[in-house]
Formats: C-alpha cells, sequence, structure tokens
C-alpha cells in the first residue's frame, strides 16, 4: 500500500466520497471510475472498510484510496480491505506507517488483499522430511522442554509418546506431563512384562497425572497362528519380536504423524548424532531427551523426586534398549548392545 | 473547594495533586484548591502525561467528595470495599 | 481440545511485539492516552477506577490445566493472588501494572492464551454451552464451530471497527445454557438437509440500557455457508448501524428498528453478492479443528458407581453437593461437576491463585486434563468419574470450593459493579454477599429449587439482570445507591426480560425483599413448580407486593 502525501490546505472539495455514504451511492460513483477516494470520518467509523471491501468484492478495479482519520495501527485493515493507497494528513508521521506496513501479518481470514489464509497455509505441501529437517535445525540445542512443547505445537492432536516405562522413562514422562499430560502414550504389553514393570506402569501413570496411556497388545489372532505354544522367543526371536513388538506398535502408532521416545545421544556410538526430530518410517520421531547427559537425568530424577523403577539397580533394565520384554529381552540384549544398530522399535524405546 | 484526581500512568493507581505539585496517594494529603488554583493544576497536570493520566478536579467538602460523584470518589480513595483486595475484611483471601 | 500450531502462535506472537512496542511509547510519552487507548482497548486493558484492569479470553470457556495453572501464575506474581471470572467467560485481573503488560502477555502465550479483542468494538469471544461435549443432549460439540469462528474473527480486517461490541454464542441442544438470545447472533446446530449440520441464526439480542431478545433470521443456514451468513450480517450492520449514540449502537436497535424482515433482506442482498468460495472453511481444515475435539478416552463402565453410592450414603454434605453440582453425562459411569464460585459472603466469580492450582491438578487427574469457564461464574470439570467424585468432592472442600449451590439462589451472577469499575452507579459485590449471607441455609435454598439471581453495577447490565429470574440493578439517586428489582427474566430457550417491580430500593433493603418475593413464592407456587413457572403464571404482582411489604 503507498503513502500519498498530504493535500494542501484548500477549501475546494476533494472528490473523496465520506465514509458514511449509502453504499448504493458508493456503488453508482464506482462505476466508470479508476479512482476512488473514501474518507473516514473517524477511526472508530469502520465503515470504509466494508465499503471497500464490497466495492473489490463486487469487481471494482480501479484505485481505491484511503483519506480522514486513521491510525497507522489501522494499515493493515486498510490493505487487507482492497486499499492500495492511503492519504496521510498534515503531521502525520509517514515512519510509523511504514512501520505498520513493513509488518508481515499472519491472517486467519480471506479478504481483498493477497496475503495467503492461514486455512489455505496449513494445506500447502511440505514434506515430512523437509518439516523435520526444519524443526532440527531450528531445536537441535533447545532444551527437553521446549523441544517437547514444539512437537506438540507442530502436530497438535497427532503426537503421541513411546514407552516401556523402563528405568529412565520417568524422566520422559515427567517432562510429557509438564507439557501436556493428556498426550496418550503408548506402552506394548507383550505379556511378558516382569510384574514390577507393570505395577511401576500404574504408579508412575497416576503420580505424573497421565491421563491418556493406551496398552497396545499383539493381536491374539496372529499370536494363535504364529507362536501357538508360546516359545518363539527361543526358537526365532526376530519373528517373536516382529509379532509381538513391531506388528502391534505399528498399527497403534499409525494414527500419529510423531511419535516421542526417550533417546539420548549417550546411550550408544551410533547415537552420538542423534537428532531432535528425524524421520523413520515415514513417521517423525521426536528425541527431547537427545541432548541430556547421563548425570543431567540423575539430576532430573532427584530434581522432581521421581520414583525409580523398582530393577532399576539391575543391570540389565540399565543396558542399550532398555527393559525388553522379560524372557526375550535377557535372551537377546547382549548381542542387540553390541550390533550395529537396534531395531525400528526397539530403538524407540527407553 | 476542589482537589485534583488522576491515574498513575506506570499503574493506574490513583493519584491526588499535594503541596508543592507532588503527587500522592492519599486523599488526606491533596490540596484543597479553589478555581483558580484548580485551574492552574489542572494544565499543570496536563504537562506531566508521564504521571498524570486523565487529570480532572472533584468538589470536596472539608476534604470529602461532595459532588455528583461523591460515592465514587470515596471509592477511589479508599479502594474496594470488599472483596480479595481487602485482606483486612473477613473471608478474604 | 484446540491446540495451536505454528500459524496461531505466530499470529499471538505479532500481537505481542506490536502491543509491547504500544506500551513503550505510551510510557515513554510517544502516543497520548486519547491514542494509546483504542490500542490497549484491543489488547483487553482498561484503565478502572483503581488500576489497569486486563481481560484474558477464555475462547468458548475451555481450558486445560496449564492453561489455568498459568491464569493462578499470572494472578500471584502480577496481582494480588486472585483473578474474576466474568459473564463471558473471561477472567479479569484487577490490578496489573502498565510496564508488566507486555511480561504477561508473554506468559500467556505461552499456554496459548491471549487477551486479543477482549474489548473494543469488535467480535468477542464466543461462547457456548459450558457442558459441550459433556452432555447427552447435543447434536454435537459445539466447540470446533466456536474455534472456526474464533479464528476467522481475530483481527478481521473489516470488522475490527464496528458501531459497538459484538458477542456470538453457539449452542447445540434446544436446551439453552449459553442464553444466545441474549446475544447480538446467537447460534443453534441443528440438522439440515442431508442430516448435515446447520444453524438455526438468532440475530438482535442484547442487553444494556435498551434490552432485545434475539429474533431468528433464518432456520437452518448450512455449515459451510456459516462465515459467508455472519459475514453478511455484519457487512449489514457495520454499513447501517447507528454510531451517533452509544446507547443505540448494538445491532439489536438496528434490527428493531428495521424489523426482523427487512433486516432479513439487507443480510440476503450481502449473502447473494459474497465471494463464497474464500468463506468456505476448507474440508480438511473442518477435520483438523474438528479432531481436536474428539471425545477423551472414556472407560466403558457400568451406569452405577459403588463407591460413589456408598459417599451419598456416608456424607450428609458430599450427597447435597452431588445433588446440587454434579450433571448427567454422555458416557456411563462419568458427570460433570460444577465447582461454585459463590461461597457464601464472597465475591461472586472470584478465585485465588490457589484455588486456580487445585482445580488444574483435580482436571489433570480426574477430567482429561479439561476445565471449563461457565458464563454463571463458576468453573465446570467436565469429564470426572462417579467413582472420583468423593476425592474430587474432598479436594474442592478443603479449598472453599464446594458450596452446594449450583443454580440455587445463592448462585448470583454480579458485575463487579463501583468497587472496581469505572462505568458502575452502584455496587453490586455487597448487595450479592448480604443476600448470600441472608439466604445460606441451604435446605431453604433446596426448597427453593432453582432460581437465578443477577446483579449489574450499571444499565450496561454484565450481570444480566434483566434476564435473571430476579434482577437486581444498581442506578445513583443523587450520589446514593438505589437498586431496582425485575422478576420473571430468563435467559434459556424461553428466553425474557424482567419486568421492573416498582421505585429501587436503598441497598440494606434488597435482601429482605427478596426474601419476602422468595417467601411468597413458596406460599403460591403448585407442586412441582419452579420459581420462574410461578412468575410466568401469576405475572409480577403477587411478587411485587411482598417486595413493597412494610418491613
Amino acid at each position: 500500500m503507498r503513502l500519498l502525501d498530504p493535500l494542501p490546505e484548500t477549501d475546494e472539495p476533494d472528490g473523496a466520497i465520506p465514509g458514511d455514504t449509502p453504499l448504493a451511492e458508493v456503488e453508482a460513483a464506482a462505476v466508470g471510475a479508476n479512482r476512488l477516494t473514501i474518507r473516514f470520518g473517524a477511526f472508530r467509523d469502520g465503515r470504509g472498510f466494508s465499503l471497500a471491501s464490497i466495492l473489490r468484492e463486487r469487481g471494482y478495479g480501479g484505485e481505491l484510496i484511503a483519506a480522514g482519520d486513521l491510525l497507522p495501527d489501522q494499515a493493515r485493515h486498510l490493505k487487507r480491505s482492497g486499499f492500495d493507497a492511503v492519504r496521510l494528513n498534515a503531521g502525520a508521521d509517514p515512519a510509523e506507517w511504514r512501520a505498520m506496513l513493513a509488518v508481515i501479518d499472519t491472517v486467519y481470514q480471506p479478504a481483498s488483499d493477497v496475503a495467503v489464509p492461514v486455512w489455505h497455509r496449513r494445506a500447502a505441501v511440505e514434506t515430512l522430511e523437509q518439516k523435520a529437517a526444519r524443526l532440527d535445525a531450528r531445536y537441535r540445542d533447545a532444551d527437553p522442554e521446549t523441544v517437547l512443547a514444539a512437537a506438540h505445537r507442530e502436530f497438535p492432536g497427532r503426537i503421541a509418546q513411546l514407552s516401556s516405562f523402563g528405568a529412565e522413562a520417568a524422566v520422559s514422562l515427567h517432562l510429557l506431563a509438564q507439557v501436556d499430560p493428556a498426550t496418550p502414550v503408548l506402552f506394548l504389553d507383550t505379556g511378558q512384562h516382569f510384574l514390577q514393570t507393570l505395577s511401576y506402569r500404574d504408579k508412575l501413570t497416576a503420580r505424573l497425572g497421565l491421563t491418556n496411556v493406551k496398552i497396545v497388545l499383539p493381536d491374539a489372532a496372529e499370536r494363535a497362528g504364529e507362536d501357538p505354544k508360546n516359545d518363539m522367543w527361543r526358537s526365532d526371536p526376530d519373528a517373536c519380536c516382529d509379532l509381538r513388538k513391531v506388528r502391534p506398535l505399528g498399527r497403534a502408532a499409525a494414527a500419529y504423524d510423531a511419535l516421542i521416545t526417550g533417546r539420548k545421544r549417550y546411550q550408544a556410538t551410533t547415537r552420538e548424532r542423534l537428532a531432535v526430530f528425524e524421520v523413520l518410517d515415514g513417521q517423525v520421531r521426536v528425541n527431547p531427551l537427545a541432548n541430556l547427559d547421563a548425570d543431567e537425568v540423575e539430576a532430573r530424577f532427584d530434581d522432581h523426586d521421581l520414583p525409580a523403577h523398582p530393577l532399576a539397580d539391575q543391570a540389565t533394565l540399565r543396558s542399550v534398549a532398555g527393559p525388553a520384554p522379560a524372557r526375550c529381552g535377557r535372551a537377546r540384549m547382549p548381542a542387540r548392545a553390541a550390533g550395529p544398530a537396534p531395531t525400528r522399535w526397539s530403538a524407540a524405546f527407553t | 473547594m476542589k482537589v485534583l484526581t488522576a491515574n498513575r500512568l506506570s499503574d493506574g493507581r490513583v493519584l491526588y495533586w499535594g503541596a508543592q505539585g507532588l503527587a500522592t496517594e492519599a486523599l488526606a494529603e491533596a490540596l484543597w484548591l479553589d478555581d483558580a488554583e484548580a485551574e492552574r493544576a489542572l494544565a499543570s497536570a496536563a504537562a506531566r502525561p508521564d504521571l498524570f493520566v486523565n487529570p480532572y478536579l472533584v468538589e470536596v467538602n472539608a476534604g470529602e467528595p461532595s459532588g455528583r460523584d461523591r460515592f465514587k470518589e470515596f471509592i477511589r480513595s479508599t479502594g474496594p470495599t470488599v472483596g480479595h483486595s481487602r485482606p483486612d475484611i473477613e473471608g478474604a483471601a | 481440545m484446540y491446540r495451536y500450531d505454528e500459524f496461531d502462535h505466530a499470529l499471538v506472537s505479532e500481537r505481542i511485539a506490536e502491543f509491547t512496542d504500544q506500551v513503550r511509547r505510551r510510557v515513554d510519552g510517544r502516543l497520548t492516552e486519547d491514542q494509546f487507548k483504542p490500542l490497549r482497548l484491543m489488547n483487553g486493558v482498561y484503565l478502572q477506577l483503581h488500576a489497569y484492569m486486563l481481560r484474558v479470553a477464555v475462547p468458548y470457556g475451555t481450558m486445560n490445566s496449564a492453561q489455568l495453572k498459568k491464569l493462578g501464575h499470572i494472578a500471584r506474581v502480577y496481582d494480588k493472588g486472585y483473578g474474576h471470572f466474568t459473564t463471558r467467560t473471561n477472567i479479569q485481573y484487577n490490578w496489573p501494572a502498565l510496564s508488566d503488560l507486555p511480561a504477561i502477555l508473554t506468559e500467556l502465550a505461552e499456554v496459548e492464551m491471549h487477551a486479543i479483542q477482549t474489548s473494543g468494538n469488535c467480535i468477542r469471544n464466543v461462547t457456548t454451552d459450558v457442558f459441550a461435549g459433556a452432555t447427552d443432549e447435543e447434536i454435537e460439540d459445539p466447540r470446533p464451530w466456536c474455534e472456526i469462528i474464533r479464528q476467522w474473527s481475530t483481527i478481521h480486517p473489516e470488522f475490527s471497527f464496528l458501531p459497538r461490541k459484538f458477542k456470538i454464542a453457539v449452542i447445540a441442544s434446544e436446551t439453552d445454557r449459553a442464553a444466545i438470545r441474549t446475544h447480538d447472533v446467537g447460534l443453534q446446530i441443528v440438522r439440515g438437509e442431508n442430516g448435515e449440520t446447520a444453524f438455526r441464526v438468532f440475530v438482535g439480542g442484547g442487553q444494556g440500557r435498551l434490552p432485545h431478545i434475539a429474533q431468528e433470521i433464518a432456520p437452518a443456514v448450512p455449515g459451510r455457508e456459516l462465515l459467508a451468513y455472519l459475514t453478511a450480517i455484519l457487512r449489514a450492520y457495520n454499513l447501517l448501524g447507528r454510531r451517533d449514540n452509544i446507547h443505540k449502537a448494538r445491532i439489536k436497535i438496528l434490527v428493531a428498528a428495521l424489523g426482523i424482515d427487512a433486516f432479513r433482506e439487507e443480510v440476503e442482498r450481502q449473502f447473494e453478492t459474497l465471494r463464497h468460495e474464500d468463506l468456505r472453511i476448507p474440508d480438511d481444515e473442518l477435520a483438523r479443528i474438528q479432531a481436536y475435539f474428539a471425545p477423551p478416552p472414556f472407560e466403558t463402565l457400568p451406569k452405577h458407581s459403588g463407591p460413589f453410592d456408598r459417599a451419598l450414603l456416608a456424607d450428609p454434605d458430599f450427597a447435597r453437593w452431588s445433588r446440587n453440582n454434579v450433571r448427567r453425562h454422555r458416557a456411563p459411569g462419568y458427570a460433570s461437576a460444577i465447582i461454585s464460585l459463590k461461597p457464601v459472603g464472597g465475591v461472586p466469580g472470584d478465585m485465588t491463585a490457589d484455588q486456580m492450582d487445585v482445580v488444574a491438578k483435580l482436571a489433570r487427574r480426574f477430567s482429561f486434563d479439561e476445565v471449563r469457564a461457565a458464563y454463571e461464574q463458576n468453573l465446570v470439570l467436565p469429564h470426572v468419574k462417579l467413582d472420583d467424585l468423593p476425592e474430587v468432592w474432598r479436594t474442592l472442600h478443603a479449598h472453599g470450593l464446594a458450596t452446594a449451590n449450583a443454580d440455587l439462589v445463592t448462585d448470583v451472577i454480579a458485575c463487579p459493579g463501583l468497587d472496581y469499575c469505572s462505568l458502575a452507579n452502584a455496587r453490586s459485590i455487597p448487595v450479592a454477599q448480604a443476600l448470600s449471607k441472608r439466604l445460606a441455609d441451604l435446605d431453604f435454598q433446596e426448597k427453593l429449587g432453582p432460581i437465578r439471581v443477577n446483579m449489574s453495577g450499571c444499565i450496561n447490565a454484565c450481570g444480566h439482570h434483566h434476564v435473571g429470574h430476579i434482577g437486581v440493578l444498581g442506578v445513583d439517586r443523587k450520589g446514593e445507591e438505589f437498586y431496582q428489582i425485575t422478576v420473571g427474566g430468563s435467559p434459556d430457550e424461553q428466553a425474557a426480560l424482567g419486568e421492573i417491580v416498582g421505585k429501587s430500593l436503598p441497598a440494606e433493603d434488597v435482601a429482605p425483599a427478596i426474601e419476602r418475593a422468595l417467601n411468597r413464592y413458596l406460599a403460591i407456587r403448585h407442586e412441582g413448580e419452579r420459581f420462574i413457572d410461578t412468575v410466568r403464571r401469576t405475572g409480577a404482582e403477587p411478587f411485587r407486593e411482598a417486595i413493597y411489604e412494610a418491613a
């Protein structure tokens, strides 16, 4: 929108249409005109905004100038209502108007300007990879609270936390409860957890005030078909893992665009460059604790008086992938720890 | 007689025009002004927009508001008569 | 509930940055009060009798625990340790310093709250049924539509300088718990053709000096046309509404002057020439917003709860609270609990920071992290398990929040009145307190049944006195406080304006006069007849007699 210099003082009529002119007369004046000036009688009198909007919607293509008693703070309203220029009053500070016009506004509603309403910008395509990269660049050094709050903002209603309620889960879940205790928490119940883990899960849920812990179960029919004797963990650990972990979690997690994990950079050499936002298998993984070191994790336990896992002092639980299902977890953990990379689901767990 | 009152720019609290043109929060410390003094005080207060917001004059009789808005001015001078802003009153937090 | 995405955050941040700059310019003298006033009003900042007042929006009354906790934090750090819930389901702080306002707004933004459009001649906070999403009466949850209207109306280029303020309320049931017929525009969700969402539209309601009950302008505007239809109404109003007299500037006066049929023609003329495509909410956007309001994961529970039933038998106080403050829920085994902010002798709608913390914790533990502000100046925990009600009640009780008077005669709606407000002619709070102390006996209140008393300290009617079953209006008679009493008003689906019974009374006579009217009601009511139904049957006369009977 252009700023026009004040007109010289004169008694001659300037041809401007007063803002209180009936719409029909304004429309009649617009027919064939290539320039119209609407004069606002008082900045509180917003009729001119409607007159301009209506003229633009009904196809008036000429120049539209606002004049009269206006505030620089109304620049956005004028611009969005279809004015091309504003005639400054004598004594007005053009710098204030320029400052207001330089502001780029977020706008919700369509109007008579080129600004794209949020409704349409939301639908604009940004690939998941682009989004994760953008967020990671912005938040890679941020503290866990900031990362998690940003994640909730970016994926509202489409975000869940994965947790096996293992040794260090309390830190991650406490953080979640601070940001939004209603966030879904997906807990995989393989049917092979230690009882202590199950009671710890309930205790922690109540203590932190989490309101939406969802228990994910293996599909009963699949289990009956593939592992009728319940001994697959011994004969084919990978297939067991696929049946009890990968597939059920895949189904449960499909409802979300982003999954929060408790992973930390220090946990293994392969995680040294762990991103805070990354894409894995078509979903965004958010790792708010990525930047914490072991001391900071301990400190959070102490600072917030978080209950320790009843088995936390057992070496098995402190190992790389956290407490996997009791039997197969114990059987396979050493091999995993030495291996190149954890599988997609155990990697997500702590 | 009149007193001059306004609200303080920084926090909106009620102010009165006191001795030597200093602002006071206490009506009891407000200067009683005759018409000529009142007009001068009003002009001086208007010249201090960093302190006085919306200065105006209030009729007083023996230091108590006495004009049409005397009750409103009484409450302005004492603060709310009830509620949480009055910890001295029973039932307030 | 709705959560901000990056765009919502960006918009609020932009407004805070702008207002921070305006405050700075005001403090260093570059803006005069006259220039600053319209700018501060756009951000909910008033200058009241004793201090600045900040009004924070609670959009359609829905909050999460973090938000309520933050409201308490602000009360504690920047105010005197309390806040006041209003009849627009907003919260007001009575003592913030001008220089603290940018910090307060920044803190609010952290929990997705703001003060945008809580004052000024623009579209104000949209209100709705306090039991939205919890009641079994609604066609659908009205809040996604409230959120759509909130977004559409925020910093609207065309409708930010209307002749006067503009209030919209939305409900989704025949029962009207949001007083839509007292609004500039009232919307009732109905089923349109093919079962789609449609809106029955009322227009021209309003209180103030010249009160009007809204009239129906359209029976079923399809949901996808809602914003176009609202735009057409606002356009007609913006162009034709009066600007020469502040008391005649609301849309109610325009509608009454033209007549509903002529006004409808004006709206339809505007509606025909609008660019509808632009204003149609994209389907994926509607779905995105609706997804936020999906029901929480209710457990499958039996209709009856052993712990609840046992507590009812064991504790008469709990039983009374359950009887009066607990409402039916759509999910078996759940209920909605009204937290009364009307303790005996208290300030209606006031809440301390500590109480806000307590309710925030309860919401988080027992109500899927949701809490609601009701226009009656109470809070509601919308989704509580019956099993949990005894514990919720114990906690409320321990913090002075378990007054068992929801919708009873001491559940008084009152504006801040002359104790705080620069517009008021008389105080409201002390009169409400006197009434509440006089009628404190809950057995008597329960005998009376549901009665709404509304008090306003001036004709602007923030206390909705016109539609109180009993209304009390403070007036100034030669520098003395007097109170005019009305009976027979009603805010609901049978909305009506109360009738003035006679000359105004001095403050100390109000509570005794109301008590006499209530006793008259007990004497003349038919079996099972509510107060308002008795007034409708008999007219105001018996109550007029009782009110002016020599005490």
